[in-house]
């Protein structure tokens, strides 16, 4: 590895793919070293960045997320666009390995060489994910990629993470037997800003038009989180790219409401805000966690808790008690 | 017949023997979640159905034909083909010459795909896995002297499969030879090509109509043809166990008799000429049971659609000896394993045999080895004896026993693919297609702790094997001669006549009429391949594979306690604390070979011993697998090469890789790469070649030394 920041940044600005991915590389390092090289990138890159669309996606496993992009995707650089892609693959718990293989789902806008497709493993820590991908979207709009998408697994914690840095989230949808909303939180609901039946064609079109009403009425009992917005749920076949302008058009409708009604630099400025802060308690953690006292009572405490020999919030507040020392 | 009067007396024998160990601790769990005791006896059989049958009547256990081999034997059929029509030409005439009874034609990728051989995605592939065909021209040069009216001739083709069948029909036409002559089979099985080979062009609607089609058209047409070839022989190469392989199989077959049924056919109609395809492994009885039970299944769910006709319910099948078996360490072993698994399949009651060369796991068949795979099966037939008696093995108490297990087993399976909707809408589903690979990562499991054990691989290994003979190799010549042709083709035709056929075929696969008759006139002003393909492809589109990828099956199958996974492990966690990430490998298959069992079974297992791994779509260029590399920044990229198309899209691939800035990224290659080929490849920038048989643990080791530099 090359340890001058230069090296990357000039690379990335020149939208070299390779710079571009190396960058990324260290973002995702669990090297301090690489993270302080990679926290100097993105700080230099910085003035670069924040001219993309941010479109967060995430939906039910079998909801068709991988062929949607691959289709809105290819449509966006037909339009002109240059695309990335930053998909969110879990690691097993046991061997803390995974296989990243949703770009065999991708095929042609992988190849597309106005396309840059990044899986990244999850690797266990929700935080962890949180600061790669915001640091790597950034790394992207640098790069020159105008429409960043940020893919996720679904039903897990990290799409209100990923909720927080987009400027627009999209959650896909299928017309499934049953009870609707069955398998979908209502967390990942209150932060869409849209809801999209996927695979409307064919025999299931009927049923993705009921589906598409009830996740209406459904959508009507929530409060809206932005007063200039009220979330839309639209219908589309990845599959037979039937409906997806309508989607991109639905993307810019919204931009356009929250930048007349000022909401949309609000909202970002707030998601910096947020993001410090989300930084301060990812930096007070990992600081408390490697302070040397810490470190040499915490197994002590833990096996405490579990002879039952000290309460769990006696522990705590023993451990604590070093951060005011 | 209750238990033998004697059998506590045998058991207090057996016990002694055991020196302390129970009697039970003989018993073996197959892998297909069947218990085999010790011994069997005639209490095994009490309250079984269907073992004191005859052959050649219902439910056909004993085999479909009354008199089987004792009337007359197996049809000797060798699958070939390679580089150009009038190579396998000479190879097929020298065959049949030397005793061998039909034809099957075995086609490049390029073909199976649709391409003509100037397309550039296929110029790795031409003429390599399979003869060239491009037009019904070669297709006249490929039969030339082999007369079609006597010859029956089966084709593997599932993707182009009316321009090949049509082309095969226009050849006949032009060597004066009626439809209704012509004898043979097509396999025409496209579902399997969704679960395991992936040689599909269209997606699984159109495709199935196509299916349709043929099936139509040939009913009325080529009443001696079969239709299509039902077959379970790519799943068991894809890892699928006997009860997985024989439970999709007749499922698939279900699913195209109601294809043919919604279509408006009458089930006696086409049912008779429906045929299956059965892979044999070197599990001898379990695989003699599982013939038998294919037979049952097929008769007893067949009742459902009341044919008149007994043809109609009656399993009909081709064999073939595992290619996958076959190893390219002490290579001569071959010949003895292809020859139990052809036992295995006539001791079954196959209707005609394909016999491996034990040389495939290197490269192409010689003439040579050929001769020996032919000779395999001859020896059975004309020295050994064997085929006196029907069914020899009709009333073991073990092999009955298995026979009926498989047939529970099997059918637990079929009602599950069923309640899905049948298997059309289980393969959308991914259920079939994860079951098989999780059995290939258990084999593989099984193999690399030397459970399941492979002589020369993971037992009786040789120090320093040096291979002694001659090996086929395909010329680089032969993508010229075929693109010279194509020129010539279209130079020379009617190019109006051409484009009018083409436009009507369009029509049809729009608005509806049979997609193999509107192929005929195209074919015959010398349309090609690729066009006849592309006509379709306007309205149908083509198909994109949904590639997902089981993990933890490899490591259970290990357990947890086995050391060379925790050292592994260990490892690949040193490697993340040193390098800050873990090991990234993508691994790829290039060119048009879909065989991805190799690709999955290393995704999953690299992924379950602590790497990241990223798996490249199928079909993919080096230049598009170089650029998936540096997106992803991975330390090494695995490909993998089972069609001899390592000689040139590797070494393409380390050019690309150099071209895209990702000199650092390691190159390895794995698959059917013979051993004289690997210096090739080293002088070419690959850092490692991985023959068939090197364990995941080996080899995944030997990657991380390459990788695991200074950070």
């Amino acid at each position: 590895m090359h340890n001058q920041p230069d090296y990357y940044i000039q690379g990335v600005l020149a939208a070299n793919r390779l710079m571009l991915s190396r960058t990324i590389t260290l973002i995702e390092s669990g090297l301090p070293a690489h993270q302080e090289l990679a926290a100097t990138i993105i700080e230099r890159l910085l003035p670069h960045t924040g001219k993309a669309v941010r479109l967060g996606i995430t939906g039910v496993p079998g909801a068709g997320k991988s062929t949607f992009i691959e289709s809105f995707g290819t449509m966006l650089t037909d339009l002109g666009h240059r695309v990335a892609v930053l998909a969110i693959d879990p690691s097993s718990a046991r061997s803390g390995g995974s296989v990243l293989g949703d770009k065999t789902r991708m095929q042609e806008l992988s190849i597309n060489d106005h396309a840059f497709i990044r899986p990244s493993p999850s690797g266990g820590t929700l935080g962890g994910v949180a600061r790669k991908t915001r640091e790597t979207m950034l790394a992207c709009e640098a790069a020159g990629f105008d429409v960043i998408i940020i893919e996720t697994v679904g039903v897990g914690q990290s799409e209100t993470a990923v909720a927080s840095m987009v400027d627009f989230f999209l959650v896909l949808m299928i017309a499934g037997a049953g009870d609707e909303l069955q398998g979908i939180k209502k967390g990942i609901l209150e932060v869409a800003d849209t809801i999209v039946i996927n695979k409307a064609d064919g025999d299931n079109l009927m049923r993705a038009e009921r589906a598409r009403r009830e996740y209406e009425t459904a959508l009507h009992i929530l409060t809206p989180a932005s007063a200039n917005w009220t979330p839309r749920v639209l219908t589309c076949s990845a599959l037979k790219k039937i409906g997806l302008s309508e989607i991109w058009e639905t993307v810019a409708d919204h931009h356009k409401a929250l930048k007349t009604a000022g909401e949309f630099d609000a909202k970002r400025r707030k998601q910096a805000q947020d993001w410090m802060y989300f930084l301060l308690e990812e930096g007070l953690k990992s600081w408390f966690f490697s302070h040397p006292d810490i470190k040499d009572n915490l197994p002590r405490l833990r096996s405490a808790i579990h002879n039952q020999e000290i309460s769990p919030t006696a522990a705590a507040g023993q451990l604590l008690s070093h951060l005011s020392r | 017949m209750a238990t033998h009067p004697e059998y506590a007396q045998w058991q207090e024998l057996a016990t002694k023997l055991m020196k302390g160990k129970p009697l039970d601790s003989l018993d073996w769990q197959t892998p297909e979640g069947i218990t085999v005791k010790p011994l069997y006896t005639a209490e095994d059989l009490e309250g079984l159905e269907n073992t004191n049958t005859l052959p050649g009547l219902a439910p056909y256990a004993r085999g479909p034909m009354a008199t089987m081999y004792a009337g007359r034997p197996w049809t000797i059929r060798q699958y070939a083909g390679f580089s150009t029509a009038a190579e396998s030409n000479k190879f097929y005439r020298n065959a049949l010459a030397a005793g061998q009874k039909g034809l099957s034609v075995a086609f490049d990728l390029a073909t199976h795909r649709g391409y003509d051989s100037d397309h550039p995605r296929v110029t790795g592939d031409v003429g390599k896995a399979g003869v060239a065909i491009d037009s019904v021209e070669d297709m006249k040069i490929l039969f030339d002297g082999i007369p079609l009216d006597k010859m029956s001739v089966s084709m593997t083709m599932n993707g182009a499969v009316i321009p090949i069948l049509a082309s095969y029909i226009v050849a006949a036409e032009e060597q004066g030879v009626a439809h209704e002559q012509l004898t043979g089979t097509i396999q025409n099985d496209i579902l399997k090509e969704y679960l395991t080979r992936n040689t599909f062009i269209y997606p699984p609607t159109p495709s199935m109509r196509i299916v349709a089609d043929i099936i139509g058209f040939c009913s009325h047409n080529m009443p001696r043809y079969n239709t299509i070839s039902i077959s379970g022989y790519h799943m068991m190469e894809a890892g699928a166990n006997s009860v997985l392989q024989v439970a999709f199989t007749i499922a698939d077959g279900l699913e195209y008799v109601r294809t043919a049924l919604k279509a408006g056919m009458d089930i006696d109609d086409f049912a008779p000429r429906l045929s299956f395809f059965f892979g044999i492994g070197m599990n001898f009885f379990m695989d003699i049971a599982m013939l038998r039970a294919a037979r049952l299944l097929w008769y007893q769910l067949m009742r459902q659609f009341n044919p008149k006709n007994p043809r109609s319910s009656m399993l009909r099948t081709h064999c073939q000896t595992s290619g996958w078996s076959l190893t390219e360490q002490d290579p001569y072993n071959n010949i003895i394993r292809t020859t139990l698994e052809a036992l295995t399949s006539v001791l079954g009651g196959t209707q005609s045999l394909h016999t491996n060369s034990f040389d495939e796991a290197i490269g192409l068949p010689t003439d040579f080895s050929a001769r020996i795979a032919r000779n395999t099966q001859i020896i059975i037939q004309e020295e050994s004896e064997v085929c006196h008696v029907i069914d020899p093995l009709g009333g073991s108490y073990y092999v009955e026993s298995l026979t009926s297990s498989i047939v529970a087993e099997a059918m637990k399976i079929i009602d599950e693919v069923e309640e899905l909707g049948g298997m059309a809408k289980a393969i959308e589903s991914g259920m079939p297609k994860m079951r098989i690979e999780e059995s290939a990562a258990r084999k593989q499991a099984r193999i690399d702790q030397g459970l399941d054990v492979i002589v020369g691989v993971n037992k009786y290994k040789i120090k320093d094997e040096k291979i002694d003979f001659e090996i086929r190799e395909v010329p680089a010549s032969v993508r010229d001669d075929q693109v010279a042709r194509l020129t010539q083709i279209r130079a020379t035709r009617d190019n109006a006549q051409v484009e009018k056929t083409l436009a009507e075929l369009t029509r049809v696969a729009r608005e509806g009429g049979n997609l193999l008759e509107a192929a005929l006139p195209a074919i015959r002003a010398r349309a090609t391949v690729g066009e006849v393909s592309d006509a379709m492809e306007q309205v149908f589109g083509r198909y994109v594979a949904n590639t997902r990828c089981i993990s933890g099956a490899y490591a259970s199958e290990f357990g947890t306690e086995s050391e060379s996974l925790v050292l592994l492990r260990k490892r690949t966690e040193e490697f993340l604390k040193k390098h800050g990430r873990r090991p990234r490998m993508l691994v790829t298959k290039m060119g048009q070979d879909g065989h991805d069992r190799g690709i999955k079974v290393i995704a999953s297992a690299y992924a379950d011993l602590g790497f990241d791994v990223d798996i490249g779509p199928l079909f993919q260029t080096p230049r598009e697998a170089a650029k998936m590399a540096i997106e992803n920044d991975v330390h090494v990229v695995g490909a993998s090469s089972l069609t001899a198309g390592h000689k040139t899209l590797v070494p393409n691939l380390v050019e690309e890789l150099k071209k895209q800035g990702g000199t650092d990224i390691k190159v390895v290659a794995g698959g059917v790469i013979p051993p004289k080929d690997y210096d090739y490849l080293y002088k070419r920038g690959v850092q490692a070649v991985f023959g068939p048989g090197t364990s995941v643990i080996d080899s995944a080791n030997r990657t991380l030394d390459l990788i695991d530099e200074p950070a």
